[in-house]
């Protein structure tokens, strides 16, 4: 781990607490593990911001967590104390009871923490390049993901242009899938739309979305034997080197070629028939 | 190939103030002094004006991105551009998209903008972005004050390493030059601390202070012969009775080119919130007597806006103050940044200080070259709301009016209401264009002179300064007409500046082992490659004189 000028014997001059509901393998790497009861995290993280400001909390309400007072007020003097605090924190939380309570509560902990000392939290992202696409689409967009362009702009509102809610109700008669696999993640109902319409996929493998669709373009692995970019939790871009030469295209030339061809094709909407700008969106 | 004839041409750059005269652009978008067919302009009763330069602008990079993330409310209720054929769909607004930010920048006659904060690490990034903002061209500058591995140099004394790795970071970074902001302060940051004394040691360093850095980075910035100096943003930002600050890091520099950043922000006296009042006279008075020292305003207009500034301790200030959303970055050991968005309200008495005093700048500074038409977008207004600065800027009436709306209590503090001048249209053609285009270095910006870039815009004479102003009749971009009677016509992309400042080659051998015990990438994957900037264009370093 990095060493620096405040932290000269890097590793061992930090501490790492694991929260979680199982010991999994990363407890081997903390320091400290904390086993919360399933579900219970928002109650946790609303106890936790309560006792930094030294407020009164029952032990009735500290024993639901599954954890003790002398646990949690521990942990509280290790924040305090710190010089630098980071949570990182991830889907655990994100996609369980509360889902975005439990991440707002989160994030109001770290910003109430810097009464103290520096806090910050730091979503941890899934798998691949899921954080460059997020970047990408807010500043081409303004949003990070679920956006229609339905009207010509962009819109979003998640749970109603997520692709899971748009695929479930059917919405769309056309997929274009690149560098996701939802055949193998998606509810039934979602999967059962992309069987039905045509689901075009770019992936350097079969998934099971290829299986379900009718094209797949094989493309060249980024990172492997295409150049881009990946960008990291922290949305800090990596330029991608290949190592390898590919017979296949990459994923860009691939999309770069479809939008050729879209390009020599009159354009969906007929030229004047629609303002150049809404000053008020409706 | 372009004539555009009979119109009232201003052209400060060269001294041209209301004249008829017919310009020519040529296949290469330059003026030349005539041209064979190609489309002919009749702008007889209208007024010819360079196109604007943006001096200081948060338009792309890590920043504005999370402040577009942090905002989705505002996206919601703002304008929105359609996609066509030849046009990207975007959203404007506090923190417009990309594509969204070249059409409202052209669709007001601006066509060339400076991107002020770009930390190094976040610079490839930031290119990314610039290259999705079509029609302008750009500038970008890197944050450089708060660099731990320069700081040791200065610390050290070993000015000419410190000037070595600036050079180096600079050109890793392919930027046009080197703000620096709340020197030390956003280090200090890390730990939860702030540096507000120019003459106190910065935490974690023992002779180190803000002062030293102020001065070591212009000098360096001399050095180095960079087109544009040192941008400035002062430490001790947004703070009562900060004018001392500032008075004191203006002394730091002196005997050096250097630019400050909206320097509104940065001009209050009082000693709380209270008494905090405008303090623009003794700013002003100051850049009167010192004519190699530029600013920009950094103007206030009332309304939504969300702050970003890579000034962290600042932003959590402003949370705490505000209780609003509050964004933190923390970019490794070089810079880190705060978003929170804000309302600015007539009603609130530090808001209209805020608001006078940067419409105060603009008119008490006596020499237009020195101060610039700015809001620190989006810090203090947004960008497609220049025409309304402008509008206050040449009628003194409307500001007159404006004043009513303020509350009882602004008496004593502001100094507005003594204010006659006005703009004339030369001096805006100055402020908007000429002027940040020479404090940049660009030389063939923000001038119709023969050679320079055909980059024009054309207004229909208007008694209604902001419908002018926000409505052109025509803007070129290098030659192009891209909007004609208010639509968008072409949107071609633009080109971004970049300097390669004089550098030893042994400096890599020094950088690595410092660059590998602190970095989390590899010291090869760093620079930008020069393959990712979107139609580069160097700009040559220049001869400062001592």
């Amino acid at each position: 781990m990095q060493k620096s000028k405040f932290l000269p014997r890097g590793r061992k001059d930090r501490t790492m607490v694991l929260v979680d509901i199982r010991e999994t393998k990363s407890a081997k790497a903390a320091d400290i593990f904390l086993q919360v009861r399933p579900g219970k995290d928002f109650e946790l993280i609303t106890i936790l911001r309560a006792l930094i400001k030294d407020r009164q909390v029952s032990d009735q309400a500290i024993a639901e967590t599954g954890l003790t007072r002398e646990v949690i007020d521990d942990l509280i003097r290790r924040m305090k104390g710190a010089k630098f605090g980071c949570v990182f924190f991830g889907m655990g939380l994100s996609m369980t009871r509360g889902k975005h309570m439990n991440s707002a509560a989160l994030l109001t902990l770290a910003a109430e923490m810097n009464a103290f000392t520096k806090f910050v939290a730091m979503p941890m992202r899934g798998h691949g390049n899921v954080t460059g696409a997020d970047v990408i689409m807010r500043w081409q967009t303004g949003y990070p993901f679920g956006i229609s362009f339905s009207r010509g702009y962009p819109r979003y509102n998640p749970g109603e242009f997520s692709t899971v809610d748009v695929l479930v109700r059917g919405d769309c008669d056309a997929a274009f899938i690149i560098g996701a696999d939802p055949g193998a993640t998606m509810p039934q109902p979602a999967i059962d739309h992309l069987k039905r319409i045509p689901t075009i996929v770019l992936d350097p493998h079969v998934t099971h979305t290829s299986k379900l669709s009718r094209v797949h373009i094989t493309t060249a692995p980024q990172g492997i034997a295409a150049p881009g970019t990946a960008y990291r939790m922290d949305e800090l871009p990596m330029p991608l080197k290949p190592a390898l030469k590919s017979p296949y295209p990459s994923d860009e030339e691939v999309v770069r070629r479809i939008n050729e061809a879209i390009a020599k094709k009159p354009f969906w909407l007929p030229d004047g028939s629609q303002p150049q700008m809404l000053n008020a969106q409706v | 190939m372009l004539r555009i004839t009979g119109g009232k041409v201003y052209d400060p750059a060269n001294g041209i103030d209301g004249v008829v005269k017919d310009l020519c652009i040529d296949d290469q978008g330059l003026f030349v002094p005539a041209v064979e067919g190609g489309r002919t302009i009749d702008a007889t009763g209208m007024i010819v004006f360079p196109g604007g330069v943006d001096v200081h602008t948060h338009v792309a990079g890590g920043a504005i991105n999370f402040a577009r993330a942090m905002t989705p409310e505002d996206h919601r209720r703002t304008q929105a551009f359609i996609r066509t054929k030849s046009r990207r769909s975007g959203l404007g607004g506090m923190a417009p998209t990309t594509f969204a930010t070249g059409y409202l920048y052209a669709g007001m006659g601006w066509t060339t903008v400076n991107e002020a904060a770009v930390p190094v690490l976040s610079a490839r990034h930031t290119h990314e972005e610039l290259a999705d903002i079509p029609i302008v061209d750009k500038a970008s500058l890197t944050l450089m004050a708060n660099n731990e591995i320069l700081l040791d140099q200065l610390e050290k004394g070993e000015f000419e390493r410190a000037k070595q790795v600036l050079a180096w970071y600079l050109w890793s970074a392919k930027s046009y030059g080197i703000k620096a902001v709340n020197p030390g302060g956003v280090a200090a940051w890390k730990y939860g601390h702030d540096a507000k004394q120019l003459t106190s040691p910065i935490d974690g360093y023992s002779k180190l202070t803000p002062g030293v850095i102020v001065t070591h980075l212009a000098r360096i910035c001399d050095e180095l012969g960079l087109p544009h100096p040192v941008h400035l943003h002062c430490n001790n930002l947004g703070a009562p009775g900060n004018i001392s600050t500032t008075i004191d890091t203006l002394k730091h520099l002196e005997g050096h080119r250097a630019h400050i950043a909206h320097s509104q922000y940065h001009a209050y006296g009082g000693d709380g919130w209270d008494t905090m009042c405008s303090e623009t006279a003794q700013l002003a008075e100051y850049f009167n007597a010192h004519p190699s020292i530029t600013t920009d305003a950094g103007a206030v207009l009332f309304g939504d806006t969300v702050t970003i500034t890579a000034d962290g301790p600042w932003q959590h200030l402003l949370y705490k103050l505000t209780g609003r959303k509050w964004g933190n970055l923390d970019v490794e050991n070089e810079t880190g940044c705060g978003i929170v968005p804000y309302t600015y309200r007539p009603s609130n008495l530090v808001n209209a200080v805020q608001w006078a005093a940067g419409l105060e700048l603009l008119l008490l500074i006596k020499n237009p070259w020195q101060v610039f038409l700015s809001t620190d977008h989006p810090n203090g207004g947004c960008f497609w709301r220049y025409p309304e600065i402008i509008e206050l800027l040449m009628r003194a009436d409307v500001r007159k009016e404006s004043l009513l709306k303020l509350p009882d209590g602004i008496k004593g503090k502001i100094t507005l209401p003594e204010i006659d001048r006005e703009y004339s249209l030369y001096e805006v053609a100055i402020s908007m264009s000429a002027g940040p285009a020479r404090a940049l270095g660009l030389f063939q910006k923000g001038n119709l002179g023969l050679g320079c870039d055909g980059d024009v815009v054309i207004y229909e004479e208007d008694e209604n300064v902001r419908k002018m102003f926000g409505h052109p009749r025509y803007v070129i971009k290098g030659g192009e007409i891209v909007l004609e009677d208010g639509e968008i016509r072409e949107a071609p992309s633009g080109r971004e500046f970049i300097v390669k400042p004089p550098c030893d080659p042994g400096i890599d051998d020094f950088m690595r082992p410092l660059f590998e015990d602190c970095y989390t990438m590899s010291f090869e994957n760093y620079p930008v490659e020069m393959e990712r900037i979107h139609n580069p264009r160097m700009q040559d370093c220049i001869e400062v004189p001592r």
